[in-house]
């Protein structure tokens, strides 16, 4: 069987459960696939009534942050466990899924997959990050992955670079200080791969980066300002930084 | 033209080189092929390379994106699968690449 499952806790700054109201209503119309969102009691009761859909609640891990705010992503690894179903896609709650392309990567014999290239549509290619480590981050947005025992070694692997990750960071000359899955991610991958590669998702991740403005949304596009130009996309997936989206 | 109109003509070419790539990507996010448990990233080189093996083999294997190999027992069906996922995915990029040249 397969699945959706969302990380979604809410900072002191940020209302993620405001995010997850406008991109849980699109998983379902365009994945329309079983949805399981992994959250905390305080975010539970934020929550908007969004149909259908399973919670898991947790104590979440806390300390990290970013940008000087709290940043409750310290829980990934335990995807492997805590999602129900057979093959999972696991998406930051901040995924704007607008197209089916999901079920493709979903309907395939891999057991482990996640974005190693981006594209930033607002043509500015504002990520960059070749000089910023040892290895290619890969983008922990999008991972699909089965219930088999090299996924699961791979979350495992991912906590234990958790607990050690200041020791990583060193190793592999990560300039980003905090604890970021990406990197986690591609710390596992290259470790578990025997140092030597892994597989990939072969597109890029739609992205718009921080530097933009969502001005507006609705279920077929998604419009942006950014530095004074307005662009928009229709149809595709984005993964939207910007956190002010919860309020548009 | 003063440098007002210069500075639309400017913005109005950015818009179509955006609105272009993002359409491209699009379509080629839309011309993933799951096939028989491997993905397949559909271009004109594996058209063209299912096409020719399929005129002198009857099975022959192929590669799929991340280079794991897949025996193909109907080529026939694997073509007919690809070109209708090429085709759909670029005329989406025709209409929207129109639109595009034609609003700015």
């Amino acid at each position: 069987m397969k699945g959706v499952l969302l990380y979604c806790f809410n900072t002191e700054s940020y209302r993620y459960d405001k995010i997850a109201a406008k991109t849980v209503p699109l998983l379902k119309k365009n994945l329309k696939l079983p949805i399981t969102i992994v959250t905390n009691m305080e975010t539970f009761k934020c929550m908007p009534p969004l149909g259908f859909v399973n919670y898991k609640l947790i104590d979440n891990e806390t300390g990290n942050k970013i940008n000087q705010k709290s940043w409750h992503n310290l829980d990934r690894h335990r995807a492997y466990e805590l999602s129900p179903y057979e093959k999972t896609i696991l998406l930051d709650i901040d995924y704007f899924c607008y197209s089916d392309h999901l079920l493709t990567l979903a309907d395939t014999d891999q057991d482990f997959m996640v974005h190693d290239k981006v594209h930033d549509v607002t043509g500015y290619d504002s990520y960059k990050f070749a000089r910023n480590s040892m290895i290619p981050m890969v983008w922990a947005t999008v991972i699909i992955f089965r219930k088999t025992q090299r996924a699961e070694s791979i979350f495992d692997m991912v906590k234990y670079i958790k607990e050690r990750y200041s020791y990583f960071c060193e190793l592999y000359r990560i300039d980003f200080k905090n604890f970021r899955n990406d990197y986690a991610f591609a710390i596992a991958l290259h470790q578990l791969g025997g140092f030597k590669g892994y597989e990939t998702i072969p597109t890029k991740l739609p992205t718009l980066p921080a530097s933009a403005r969502v001005i507006e949304i609705s279920d077929s596009q998604v419009s942006w300002n950014h530095q004074g130009r307005v662009g928009k996309i229709s149809g595709n997936d984005l993964h939207i930084i910007d956190k002010g989206v919860q309020n548009v | 033209m003063d440098i007002d109109q210069l500075k639309d003509i400017s913005d109005r070419s950015y818009r179509i080189a955006i609105n272009k790539k993002n359409a491209l990507e699009k379509a080629r996010s839309s011309m993933l092929l799951a096939y028989q448990g491997h993905l397949f990233q559909v271009d004109a080189q594996m058209i063209n390379l299912v096409q020719v093996l399929k005129s002198k083999q009857k099975k022959f294997v192929i590669l799929d994106s991340n280079d794991n190999p897949m025996m193909v027992e109907d080529a026939d069906d694997f073509l007919d699968k690809l070109i209708e996922k090429q085709q759909e995915a670029l005329n989406i990029y025709h209409q929207a690449y129109n639109e595009s040249v034609t609003k700015g």
